[in-house]
């Protein structure tokens, strides 16, 4: 087997035996894959769509909603090859230390290991993000004949920095589909598989194994998988889905003995308009309102960020806030910023406002939850429904944040901060959301508390395993792609040693 | 005289008359006098501390007591305003984070 197949064009009840099954041809799917090229497996790369966008693919996305409203699920991903990377922005971030701690007062956070497990496998995943040189927090020392940094008081935040994937100009950020598709063809040992929808894994009695995979395409024709090893990269959303559905041996679906799969679903809210900060003199660097170009090649984009220490002593979650548009001043705000300024006996004669974004970690949520609705799609799988919360604790840690860089603009005599949402309603009327799916099949130790284990296999089960954000425990709030091609490869490693 | 030297005299009239007015703030709003003016002499524009202070001063008591609270500190509001952030003593009036002496004193201001 060798060279992109497309299942409809495949004979029915064709059987096809591979040494792995990859359920999903988004960035983790296509990271493992070529991971694996080399490793002497025949890889089946099992993508649901096709090359391009075709609507009635992906129509089999659409499901119901409860809760706080939130973007419809065939809404914030793509259903064919690249996945959601066709309409990514390019962000790209690593997750930071802390993210994998588990924190005091702060239920069910932290990762069953430490950032050093992932740290080896971030110089690959940036370079298939295509992200450029690993610069990152690096970037303050050699940005300054671009403008300085924001001058901030000793404090809990500081300035942290974004790469792009690519974008710059009229460049978008890497597509995977189109970007690796002749190395997935050129790959003897990999058959990328498109139009071919996994609808049931298949355990075997003692639901200790899987057996099969079901599959179908949306033109009629049915195959059957039955391979040695199976990885699940269909994304946070697609991958309970399909474990949930596939329920004839373990009645509550695959890997879900402990009623895990499907909770904790999570996301990072971006609030518009949290805050309002003004800078007394008005100026501000570049690199905080627009993408720039470091010297060292990278795409880079500056962000306020709370420190570990000042997350540890104070219960606070991630954040990373970015500085928006400028925007006008009313009276009242103006007489704010004439009194703070003259008494701190700084001029503000040419102060200037912004309004701030942010992207924020949600705590995990075992209620925040995906279970199967009772409609089908055209597949005859079970539609989900999401029930989506956010807590008012989540947006009083964040005010935290704001409020301390607040603080430090004062201490500095740069500048003042306005926070803009107070009320519930008030962040939910501002409320955008990262489309980045993650938790539902949660990384543990303890299969009472986790899906996966610290391997990304799926606990009880020997050759099923996930990869992808959905084994994210914690979420921190790093846009999650780069976090988890790294991840990824790192189980290709794994994979590598117990595939023998 | 030359009309050289009329002139010359008007504009050396018009300059002293201009500097008496910026030194004795004759063109200045002038505000009845209070039992706070130590305090409030500390503000550099009245108004805009008014109109910030109102407010301000919904949380607080009454000019009286917030004046006694304001002199527990022997510093000045400019020292106390620069030093409070450093020492986490900021508050929230309508959303800003300001330091606390500030918001004291803008309060008193909208108080008398």
């Amino acid at each position: 087997m060798s060279g992109f197949l497309d299942a409809r064009g495949l004979p029915r009840d064709t059987v096809l035996t591979p040494d792995l099954a990859i359920i999903g041809g988004g960035p983790a799917g296509i990271s493992l894959a070529l991971a694996l090229a080399e490793s002497g497996r025949d890889i089946l790369l099992l993508e649901s769509g096709g090359r391009t966008f075709e609507a009635n693919v992906q129509k089999l996305y659409e499901g119901s909603q409860t809760g706080v409203p939130y973007i419809a699920l065939d809404g914030g991903r793509l259903r064919y090859l690249g996945g959601s990377t066709n309409h990514w922005g390019g962000w790209t971030r690593p997750l930071d230390r802390i993210d994998f701690e588990s924190r005091k007062g702060m239920p069910y956070f932290g990762w069953p290991f430490a950032r050093d497990a992932i740290e080896p496998y971030f110089a690959r995943a940036q370079a298939l993000i295509e992200a450029g040189p690993w610069i990152y927090d690096e970037a303050g020392r050699t940005t300054s004949d671009i403008g300085p940094l924001l001058r901030l008081g000793p404090g809990g935040v500081y300035t942290s920095w974004f790469q792009f994937s690519k974008t710059q100009g009229n460049n978008l950020p890497t597509h995977f589909g189109e970007r690796y598709q002749a190395d997935l063809t050129k790959a003897a040992r990999i058959t990328p598989l498109l139009n071919a929808n996994v609808t049931a894994i298949r355990l075997s009695p003692d639901a200790g194994r899987v057996m099969q995979l079901d599959v179908a395409t949306l033109s009629g024709n049915r195959l059957t998988v039955k391979p040695r090893y199976t990885v699940l990269a269909a994304g946070a959303i697609e991958t309970a889905r399909l474990m949930l559905a596939s329920n004839d041996v373990m009645t509550a679906g695959v890997g879900n003995g402990n009623d895990l799969v499907g909770r904790f679903f999570a996301d990072h809210p971006i609030p518009r308009d949290v805050a309002t900060m003004v800078l007394f003199d008005g100026r501000i660097a570049p690199f905080y309102f627009n993408n720039v170009a470091s010297p060292e090649g990278a795409v880079m984009r500056a962000v306020l960020s709370p420190r570990p220490e000042f997350m540890r002593a104070h219960g606070v979650a991630g954040s990373l806030t970015t500085i928006e548009n400028e925007t006008p001043l009313d009276p009242f705000a103006t007489a704010a910023v004439v009194t703070t300024a003259q008494a701190l006996g700084v001029d503000a004669s040419h102060a200037k406002a912004f309004s701030l974004g942010c992207g924020m970690e949600m705590a995990p949520d075992p209620d925040r939850r995906l279970t199967l609705g009772t409609d089908r799609d055209a597949l005859g799988m079970p539609r989900l429904n999401l029930h989506m919360t956010i807590s008012d604790r989540d947006f009083a840690l964040f005010r935290q944040t704001l409020t301390e860089l607040g603080r430090q603009l004062l201490a500095a005599k740069s500048g003042m901060l306005r926070l803009n949402r107070n009320r519930r309603e008030e962040w939910l009327a501002a409320m955008d959301w990262g489309n980045h799916h993650l938790g539902t099949t949660r990384m543990h130790q303890n299969p009472k508390q986790g899906v996966v284990d610290a391997d990304s296999k799926v606990h009880g089960i020997g050759n099923l395993y996930v990869a992808g954000s959905s084994v994210f425990p914690t979420y921190g709030s790093s846009n999650p792609t780069l976090n988890l091609v790294a991840l990824t490869l790192r189980l290709a490693d794994h994979l590598k040693k117990v595939m023998t | 005289m030359t009309r050289r030297g009329i002139l010359a005299g008007l504009v050396a009239v018009l300059a002293a008359a201009g500097g008496a007015a910026w030194k004795f703030r004759l063109f200045a709003k002038h505000y009845p006098p209070t039992p706070y003016d130590d305090l409030l002499s500390q503000i550099v524009d009245r108004e805009p501390a008014i109109a910030f202070g109102q407010a301000a001063r919904k949380s607080l008591p009454g000019a009286a007591q917030l004046a006694a609270q304001i002199r527990r500190d022997p510093r000045g509001l400019p020292e106390r305003a620069a030093t409070e952030p450093g020492e986490a003593r900021t508050t929230e009036v309508a959303g800003w984070v300001v330091p606390q002496s500030v918001a004291l004193y803008a309060a008193l201001a909208a108080q008398v």
